[in-house]
């Protein structure tokens, strides 16, 4: 062994000093046959990382082609290859039920049947307030006495500045009654309630009045009534939207 | 990380643990790295156009670079493993596509560079690598695998990094200045060997 090969694998294991490794640079370049044994020594370590890389990667397309192999079994590959046909599949089943389903007409006195079954039934009666009429014809209301509960409710209808509750409860039972003009005129009035109100059904319940009169030119008011109430915003805008996307009969 | 374990997902934590101890569990810790993103391979098929052979080249390389940089320190985990091995892996495929465009038949011949070479100031670094370049790699490797088993053993780990302190475990030394001694002459056994029949 020679020293030069100590003394190279000294400066590369960096054990020796400053001022050593000063004198190790300076002699590669001063001395060819010194750089050579470098050279040497570098390019040893070199053969023996490629080896290693190499070994390495025989490894790992050992391992790699294990797990080709069980790719069918183990791994979601074949679906992956199958993804975009499935796709495309349930987007096409998506757009024929879509298709279907809105091009299935509706009857629209069916659809107005089936939200007064859903929201016409009962009202709610603040407690403590037994005494006062509102409450009164609620309670004849949820008690099935339609007309009773619109007898009751008839003083505080009179005028234009009637409570609008009132109109509400007034021109729900008359629906209910099948007094659809009664029930428009009250609904027509809820719309056009002169103050401000946070929630007004007015316009949605016109609407819905019409569609179950279902006299001629009725379904044809109420469309634009339903789209103001989607355009405004106003309350029934989620009931008008499903309503208009589907074919009426 | 026992063998029985190959299938399932280790944290990034327990793979680098693994890296940094030595012998088996290095091993293993080196290909559950490799198992753990070989979905790439896949992935660089579809989105660079590349070759099965040339995506599993690039994660290849991309794997031991990383395997070098955990061992070594370099790797300071400021991005999780997986993002930092994905830009490796990126890194290497568009190197592939260029030398792709630039020279078909020179894209497998790449040859890594020692990071010890750079140990050298930029003079002594050019004069070094000008003989280095006229080293026959070829003769040498040959030459490696004549010098016995031992001595290429105890090479192959001082190659891999090992410090002589660990190699004495491995490979039941006495001491690390007995395993520095019989590495330098395995060394000089080897040049005397490729110097005889160059």
């Amino acid at each position: 062994m020679t020293d030069n090969l100590e003394y190279i694998d000294n400066y590369f294991m960096k054990e020796l000093t400053p001022e050593e490794s000063g004198q190790f640079e300076q002699r590669i370049t001063d001395d060819p046959a010194f750089a050579e044994e470098v050279a040497f020594y570098l390019g040893t370590r070199e053969t023996l990382e490629a080896q290693l890389a190499a070994d390495k990667k025989e490894r790992f397309r050992a391992i790699y082609n294990d797990r080709e192999a069980e790719a069918p079994v183990v791994r979601m590959n074949p679906i992956r290859k199958l993804w975009p046909y499935i796709s495309a599949a349930a987007v096409m089943i998506v757009l024929v039920a879509r298709f279907v389903f809105f091009n299935m007409a509706v009857s629209p006195i069916k659809l107005a049947d089936e939200y007064m079954r859903d929201n016409f039934q009962n009202l709610g009666v603040p407690m403590g307030s037994d005494n006062n009429l509102l409450s009164k014809s609620k309670n004849l209301f949820n008690e099935g006495k339609l007309e009773e509960a619109l007898i009751t409710l008839e003083p505080l209808v009179q005028t234009e500045s009637s409570n609008y509750e009132a109109l509400e409860i007034a021109g729900i039972a008359a629906l209910r009654l099948e007094e659809y003009d009664k029930a428009i005129s009250y609904f027509q009035r809820l719309e056009n309630y002169p103050k401000k109100l946070i929630s007004n059904p007015g316009k949605f319940y016109h609407a819905l009045a019409l569609l179950k009169r279902n006299q001629p030119g009725d379904q044809a008011a109420a469309r634009p009534l339903l789209q103001q109430v989607m355009d405004e915003d106003l309350e029934g805008k989620k009931t008008a939207r499903k309503w208009l996307g589907k074919k009426w009969e | 990380m026992a063998p029985d374990n190959v299938s399932r997902q280790f944290t990034e934590q327990e793979i680098v643990s693994g890296l940094m101890q030595s012998g088996t569990n290095r091993s293993r810790a080196e290909e559950q790295l490799f198992r753990q993103y070989d979905y790439f391979i896949r992935e660089g098929i579809r989105k660079y156009s590349l070759s099965n052979d040339e995506s599993f080249d690039a994660y290849s390389d991309a794997v031991l670079s990383a395997i070098t940089k955990v061992t070594n320190g370099s790797f300071e985990g400021r991005s999780s493993l997986k993002t930092w091995i994905y830009q490796i892996y990126h890194n290497k495929c568009v190197d592939l596509i260029r030398k792709k465009a630039t020279n078909k038949h020179s894209v497998h011949n790449t040859q890594a560079i020692s990071d010890m070479l750079f140990a050298l100031p930029d003079k002594a670094r050019s004069v070094v690598q000008e003989m280095m370049d006229k080293t026959d790699k070829e003769i040498l490797s040959r030459r490696l695998s004549e010098i016995g088993d031992l001595c290429r053993n105890l090479l192959l780990f001082w190659a891999e990094g090992y410090p002589d302190k660990e190699i004495v475990a491995l490979m039941e030394y006495k001491t690390a200045d007995v395993v520095k001694t019989s590495r330098l002459r395995c060394m000089e056994k080897l040049r005397q060997l490729y110097q005889s029949q160059k």
